[in-house]
């Protein structure tokens, strides 16, 4: 059998000393056979992983979120192209990589609700090399955001968290008073002037907690479910709506057509304000649910060295600071908070985050498959009718 | 097979590949899948008829598939019964298309923009409630205009119309003017000849826009959705639910293909009508 390469000999060919390989003949022809199969057959293979930084990196983010403009001398720098794609819902990002096909993406981002379900069941998420993202360690991130539950077990780092926000009540204050609980929107005269935004990782927790269930979410019994959403029936029938985007919420709001919204994204006021329209974010007695963003590179990715670069440029305060005013969003590199304006520190408190995660906590997804609790597919059929109004 | 066969099969061949790669493959690989199982994403072969058992039982299913329904089927006979006489003027009256094209016209904007222009006329700041706002003839905004099933029939309507009018005038071009000429020297009434002699002459051009439109309507998910307000649930919306967030991919199909049934019902259940009210006589005239 024919040897391989040492890394000599590649180098040496690297610096054109082809004179030191001593190619045979023999050898020659070997390897310009294998070239033109390497050629023929590539297409039907799996492409190797790159081994350095550089290359063609496949991104696929939320939009906006993959800020390659700003990244963009980092890029120049190391010459590095993209290729975008965007997530329009979660499920995009596990639709692209399961399967016997799956897409060749080098980096995407999960919600911190889908990380046990991506990595123990549906198997599409790499371990991260974390000698390789220096910026992620204890001394730049915030506690909450190193090292926890949703991105690090068995020793393993499955994702960098580098984005996150709330999900809560907001208000138009020039329509009603100030809400102090998500039951203030069952007031008779709000009838027809709220709006559901119709995303489960938020909607699903507050749900729980309205109807007295928040402690035990996700894990409650189907009985249990069942009362939920017989609570959330009063919700329905106070809506106007169930708002499948941020962009429809601002767009309600801006119409005049409702007052308030039901787990709500705390940057919809200052989205709003861009369209005139004066609103607030309020944490209700029931609390509010943070989103955390991570970033992962897929089983399927192929310039892995890059992926792995691309998320440590992400983590640099600078970078940081240049997301969270963008995106509306919060940093997870405490450095970065010096370098942001005044309205984007203002979005969240800074100060105290261990506060903010006790009333806002991350919240996972309801357990696949379960004989002792409500199922995942429990949830959506109960949501589904829902909004059906059954 | 002779050279104009031959020739014919080869023109054909580009379009019937795609639809047999593109259409007829992926639907016979989805017939098959509705019979496997699921489990968190994962597929299982099987055979069994439990998704069909499961989409049949779920009452949520069944009332979304009666909305979807309702939905399609007024909208159809709406942009029909609107479409046809200016179908006619433009086929009868006018020897310009202008007014086709002027019709044609909404088509080269964003179907979006098109749904968000109505709430921008429907809204509670919207141009119908503003006007009559300052005209003083109400005090409070009018909230029944938008986000209930008539402004999703009002909106789809808008957006329906420029293909019913394209399959009416289609099918008016081939009504020879001496037909109706005749009609009435025999002294049939306007009533009279459109029963008598258009209709029976446009059929399947009626048929075929309204049932394509039906169809369209009734699987369009982005408007009832932006429109609809609590109605806005259709069967495409729950048929896309568990392809994407529940991940069950063989009852997403089982859906898929009992509506797939209850369409073609609907279209033989139209044809029949039509041909038990003598208004189909399958026979041509020109």
């Amino acid at each position: 059998m024919r040897r391989m390469w040492t890394h000599e000999e590649v180098r040496a060919a690297a610096d054109g000393r082809y004179s030191e390989l001593l190619l045979s003949r023999r050898r020659l022809l070997g390897m310009g056979a294998a070239a033109t199969g390497a050629a023929a057959l590539g297409p039907f293979f799996p492409r190797a992983a790159r081994a350095e930084v550089g290359g063609t990196l496949r991104m696929m983010t939320w939009q906006g979120f993959d800020m390659i403009g700003d990244a963009q001398p980092w890029l120049d720098a190391n010459g590095v192209k993209t290729e975008l794609a965007t997530i329009t819902a979660q499920d995009d990002v596990q639709a692209k990589f399961l399967g016997g096909s799956p897409v060749p993406i080098d980096l995407t981002e999960y919600n911190q609700a889908y990380n046990r379900f991506y990595v123990d069941e549906l198997d599409i998420i790499r371990p991260l090399e974390m000698d390789k993202i220096p910026n992620y360690n204890k001394d730049n991130i915030f506690p909450g955001f190193y090292q926890g539950e949703r991105w690090y077990w068995d020793n393993t780092q499955w994702g960098v968290p580098f984005t996150w926000g709330l999900n809560s009540l907001v208000y138009n204050p020039a329509m009603m008073d100030k809400p102090t609980s998500y039951k203030d929107l069952l007031k008779p005269e709000l009838a027809g002037k709220i709006t559901i935004t119709d995303e489960i990782t938020g909607t699903w927790p507050i749900a729980a907690r309205v109807a007295g269930f928040g402690a035990k979410y996700p894990n409650v019994t189907r009985d249990e479910l069942a009362e939920i959403f017989e609570v959330m029936k009063e919700y329905r029938a106070q809506s106007k709506t169930f708002s499948p985007s941020n962009g429809d919420i601002i767009s309600l709001f801006a119409a005049g057509d409702i007052a308030a919204c039901f787990n709500c994204w705390s940057g919809i006021p200052f989205e709003a304000a861009k369209q005139g329209v004066k609103l607030e974010y309020v944490i209700p007695e029931e609390g509010a649910v943070m989103w955390c963003d991570a970033w992962f590179t897929p089983r399927a990715a192929e310039n892995i060295d890059t992926a792995h670069a691309y998320i440590n440029e992400t983590l640099k305060p600078e970078y940081q600071a240049k997301l969270a005013k963008a995106t509306t969003s919060g940093c997870v590199n405490h450095n970065a908070v010096a370098l942001m304006d005044e309205e984007t520190r203002a979005l969240f408190n800074y100060d105290d985050l261990d506060s903010v995660f006790k009333t806002s906590p991350l919240e996972g997804i309801p357990p696949r498959e379960s004989d002792e609790f409500a199922t995942y597919d429990d949830w959506v059929r109960a949501y589904e009718d829902l909004k059906i109004g059954l | 097979m002779s050279p104009r066969e031959r020739s014919g099969l080869a023109l054909m061949a580009p379009a019937a590949g795609v639809l047999v790669f593109l259409f007829l493959i992926p639907t016979l690989i989805l017939l098959v899948f509705s019979f496997w199982l699921s489990k968190s994403f994962v597929l299982i072969p099987a055979f069994t008829g439990e998704n069909y058992m499961r989409a049949l039982q779920s009452s949520g299913f069944i009332a979304v598939m009666l909305n979807s329904l309702k939905i399609g089927l007024i909208t159809a006979t709406v942009s029909v019964i609107l479409s046809y006489p200016m179908a006619v003027f433009i086929v009868f009256k006018t020897r310009t298309n202008l007014f086709m094209y002027l019709v044609l016209a909404s088509w080269f904007t964003s179907y979006l923009v098109r749904i968000y222009g109505w709430r921008m006329i429907l809204g509670s700041n919207g141009l119908i409630n503003s006007s009559l706002l300052a005209a003083g003839l109400i005090d409070q905004p009018l909230d029944f205009l938008l986000y209930n099933a008539v402004a999703v029939v009002v909106a789809m309507t808008h957006v329906y119309i420029p293909i019913t009018l394209l399959m009416l005038v289609s099918a008016l071009r081939d009504v020879s003017p001496d037909y109706i000429a005749a009609a009435k020297d025999l002294g049939a009434g306007p009533m009279q000849t459109f029963l008598g002699v258009t209709l029976p002459m446009i059929n399947r051009g009626l048929i075929s826009s309204f049932m394509f439109t039906c169809i369209l309507a009734a699987g369009d998910y982005i408007t009832p959705q932006l429109l609809g307000g609590r109605t806005g649930t259709t069967v495409g919306l729950l048929i896309s639910n568990q392809f994407r967030q529940s991940g069950n991919w063989p009852f997403g199909a089982s859906m898929a293909f009992i509506s797939f049934v209850v369409f073609v019902a609907l279209y033989f259940a139209v044809v029949v009508g039509f041909r038990v009210a003598r208004l189909a006589p399958y026979r041509r005239y020109h």
